[in-house]
């Protein structure tokens, strides 16, 4: 599997290190259940999902990617730095 | 009393093989530091590079300048700055240079830099690189972040003919070679002294 870097562009997925679910928002820290669920309890999506990947072995940015997990084909990947500043 | 030497990152670097497939020289002596952007700082910083070098700071994976000082991007907001022209404490003044607009910190002694050359320079690359370098995807000016053999490197092609100018951690430069020498053996690797 290749993930279109925004930054370096298409990269093999060995350079990339996952991250888990991109929809998820953390919890307050004094919310204890909420944290519980949010670190430990994952769900398990069919078809197209988004993900966090960080580019280890390239420009060290973090990136969403939308990605059909049952195919693995690749639908969009964009800096997640750029989008929490927009 | 203790002696130290100065050793050079790739000191080892041997010719290997019958041709000159590859050809190899060691760019020794070079003033080499990362530079990040501060938060919210990234237009001053080009500012102050442009004022200070007329160079264009990159903002995607190329490199700006010449031999004798480059800025090569290597990922947003962070580039690979070196210095070939021999001004002393070349890393110091750059921080001065930028300081209030980017982190600059010394690789000078910690990064090896290695200029490749050859007719077989890109076939060699390939069985390490899994980038596509050829004239069309990768032309001169640029940069890659990447790994070969799991190593991380630094690489960004400086002509077309092609010469790749790799940068590498001084601490895998052993293991970097022995990678080099085996996959550039059958074409032939010459060191250009």
């Amino acid at each position: 599997m290749r993930i279109p870097c925004p930054y370096c562009g298409s990269r093999d997925a060995s350079e990339f290190s996952y991250s888990g679910d991109a929809t998820l928002t953390r919890p307050a820290p004094d919310s204890t259940d909420a944290m519980f669920d949010y670190v430990y309890l994952r769900d398990n999506p069919v078809g197209v999902h988004q993900e966090h990947w960080y580019h280890t072995a390239g420009c060290h940015a973090w990136v969403k990617v939308t990605r059909n997990v049952s195919t693995h084909e690749v639908i969009d990947a964009v800096l997640a730095h750029d989008e929490a500043e927009s | 009393m203790l002696d130290l030497a100065l050793i050079s990152a790739f000191a080892e670097l041997r010719s290997m093989g019958d041709g000159r497939g590859v050809i190899a020289r060691e760019r020794r002596g070079i003033a080499i530091a990362t530079v990040m952007a501060r938060k919210g700082r990234g237009a001053a910083l080009a500012a102050a590079v442009k004022e200070q070098f007329d160079i264009n700071l990159p903002l995607g994976p190329h490199g700006s300048g010449s031999d004798a000082t480059s800025f090569l991007g290597t990922g947003p907001g962070r580039w690979l700055v070196t210095h070939d022209a021999g001004r002393p404490r070349f890393v110091d003044s750059l921080a001065q240079q930028l300081d209030g607009l980017a982190s600059v910190v010394d690789q000078s002694d910690s990064v090896g830099l290695l200029r490749l050359s050859g007719p077989a320079l890109l076939d060699v690359l390939a069985k390490g690189v899994a980038v596509d370098l050829s004239a069309t995807a990768f032309p001169a000016g640029s940069v890659a972040v990447t790994q070969i053999a799991h190593m991380g490197v630094t690489l960004w092609k400086v002509d077309e003919t092609a010469t790749i100018h790799i940068a590498a951690a001084r601490s895998m430069a052993g293991s970097f070679l022995h990678w080099l020498e085996a996959s550039a053996a059958v074409t032939g690797l010459v060191v250009d002294a």
